[in-house]
């Protein structure tokens, strides 16, 4: 347990060498925050409900949507990646630690600050928004949303680790993990609310990872959803979680053994 | 027992041939045909407690692929490598904490922290006790001379600096076996120095197993009893530096220094073939068992020879001669 908080601690100082750049990244979120909003109030115009959704509603949705998500995010993958193309790897292959451990620790320590800063930013800019935000206090489904979001930031782990494995096939990884990305914000409803799409798209989502980091707990908040609904997604999750972990552990076996030159 | 012990050591990297120009490219994204390099080829050999054996051998000789093998990062295409009694490819936790290997082409340090984050992160990730620790870089920042540096960051110290507390990140564990892959490249002379004293000094004062790759015949020349040359993935030579002097060079080198008017190439040429010239100074070699005599028969010429230097051939000329077979 020292290990990593020793590793984390190391991750935090480098972080704060480049506060600069981190907070210059809010600034950028959090102008794009208030540009889907003004762009949600024009779309709005006159009209009350647009697929179920009144204007606060919509404003809600973007402004915890968003908060949830840089708690739960990452951006592993590039790390990872970098790691096996340049050949880093070799450094930690061969120290008496797992590379999975530490390249966990290490994104832990890293990204705390940002996302310590962004959860800041976001409420800021929720204050702007304070006369039409909907407040839920309800703790029974603010538990349940707690909980997802715990499972939800594993489960972008392991998505982020598993993506970032892809590194041992190919050099040439940067362009698929733009894409992967933008395909992981459309599922997870960060674009749009997914119920705005066909039922059976909304389904879809449920049963995929994606959706729990954005739609779901929002859509919760909101009591959109309810909370039997919460809990079944909680069980997707923790299938997920399972599912993904298992598959780190082949992935990073098969690719191991490709890095090594095994089998020729 | 051997602290290294290697025997029909191969390793083979599966690649892609990528065909030159637009076309060959396009050829190349719908098939591709697989190829093998043998960077490394059936070598045997082993190294005791205490020995600090340099590896020698010219750029893609499979200097590096060979160490990869010893630390357990590349799995040998066939042969057996027991170090310390552990198969490194298995990369038991055992075996880890008591090697370290130094690559001057990779860094472990954090580089935009000061060494000293580095220095205590691989003490957690070693296990290292406190007291330990402590002890252990005290040590070392006396013997490398580095505390004035320990609190800058990594990315503003000097290659040379840098270097130093690579090694010292490495060595904080006591390992018994060190890889060391071109510890000195880029170096300049003095910080060249400074490595070198520091690895014997350490190899003498710990008994550690040291396998030393280095393109400076200085480094070898003052730090290496004993040379295993590797080329083409394979060893062409493994024993004593000094045989392999005399083996490998049957030429003595005589450096002639002239006062007065000096002497003309004309005058020198029956003494032997002429390596450099100029009026007042020439480099002659003679096979070795007639430097002495060609010696004394340029005192007694009427040549003004102001001094005689015998010397042997530069090991970098004895490496690169055999490396041109
Ligand atoms: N990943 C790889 N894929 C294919 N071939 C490789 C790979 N790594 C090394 N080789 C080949 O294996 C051979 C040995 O390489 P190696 O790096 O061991 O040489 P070296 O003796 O360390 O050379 P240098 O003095 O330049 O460091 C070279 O011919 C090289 O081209
Ligand atoms: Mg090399």
């Amino acid at each position: 347990m020292k290990k990593f908080l020793t590793i984390i601690k190391a991750f935090w100082q480098r972080a704060l060498t480049y506060r600069f750049t981190v907070i210059a990244y809010r600034i950028g979120e959090m102008g794009e925050i208030v540009v889907l909003i003004l762009m949600w109030t024009a779309i709005y115009g006159t009209q009350e409900v647009i697929k179920g959704f009144t204007l606060p509603e919509m404003i809600t949705y973007i402004l915890a949507g968003n908060l949830f998500h840089v708690m739960v995010r990452n951006f592993l993958s590039t790390v990872v990646a970098g790691d096996i193309k340049e050949g880093q790897l070799s450094m930690f292959l061969i120290k008496p630690m797992s590379y999975f451990s530490y390249i966990l620790a290490r994104e832990i320590g890293r990204i705390s600050l940002a996302t310590i800063l962004s959860v800041i930013s976001q409420f800021i800019v929720i204050s702007f928004f304070l006369n039409v935000f909907i407040w839920n206090f309800d703790s029974v489904y603010l538990l349940v949303i707690f909980i997802m979001l715990v499972l939800a930031f594993v489960t972008e782990l392991l998505l982020s680790y598993l993506v970032g494995l892809i590194a041992f096939w190919t050099d040439e990884v940067d362009g698929l993990y733009r894409t992967i990305e933008r395909v992981e914000k459309f599922f997870s409803g960060g674009y749009f609310p997914l119920s705005i799409l066909p039922a059976g798209f909304v389904n879809a989502s449920f049963l995929l990872p994606f959706a729990y980091s954005f739609y779901v707990p929002a859509q919760l908040y909101l009591k959109k959803i309810d909370l039997a609904t919460g809990l079944k997604g909680i069980l997707v999750q923790l299938a997920w979680i399972v599912l993904l972990y298992g598959l780190v552990r082949v992935v990073w076996e098969r690719g191991l053994r490709k890095y090594e030159g095994i089998g020729i | 027992m051997a602290t290294i012990e290697v025997k029909n050591l191969s390793k083979s990297y599966e690649y892609y041939k990528k065909e030159r120009g637009l076309f060959g490219s396009f050829k190349s994204f719908l098939f591709r045909e697989k190829l093998y390099a043998e960077a490394v080829k059936e070598i045997s050999f082993s190294i005791n407690e205490g020995e600090l054996v340099g590896f020698l051998g010219p750029n893609g000789a499979g200097k590096t692929t060979t160490l990869k093998m010893l630390s357990g990062i590349l799995y040998p295409t066939a042969g057996e490598v027991k170090v310390l009694g552990f198969t490194p490819s298995k990369r038991e936790k055992a075996y880890q904490k008591q090697f370290a290997l130094v690559m001057g082409q990779k860094n472990q340090l954090l580089r935009d922290l000061p060494a000293i984050e580095t220095f205590v992160l691989n003490k957690e990730i070693y296990e290292m006790p406190d007291d330990e620790f402590k002890r252990n870089l005290d040590e070392l920042i006396e013997l490398f001379e580095i505390k004035d540096i320990l609190d800058i960051q990594v990315r503003k110290l000097s290659l040379g600096q840098r270097m130093k507390c690579e090694l010292v990140a490495a060595l904080l564990h006591k390992p018994k076996v060190l890889f060391l892959d071109e510890p000195t490249i880029g170096l300049d002379v003095v910080a060249q120095k400074k490595i070198r004293d520091f690895i014997k000094k350490y190899n003498q004062e710990k008994k550690t197993a040291i396998i030393l790759t280095s393109h400076y015949m200085e480094d070898i020349r003052e730090l290496c009893r004993r040379v295993i040359i590797i080329n083409l993935g394979k060893i062409i030579y493994d024993g004593n530096l000094e045989d392999l002097i005399r083996k490998y060079a049957p030429h003595k080198v005589l450096t002639v220094t002239f006062n007065e008017g000096g002497a003309s190439r004309e005058q020198i040429e029956k003494y032997g073939e002429i390596a450099e010239y100029n009026p007042y100074g020439c480099v002659i070699k003679t096979p070795r068992s007639e430097a002495k005599n060609t010696a004394v028969a340029l005192l007694s010429s009427d040549l003004p020879v102001d001094d005689i230097l015998i010397d042997e051939v530069e090991i970098d000329d004895v490496v690169r001669q055999i490396f041109n077979r």
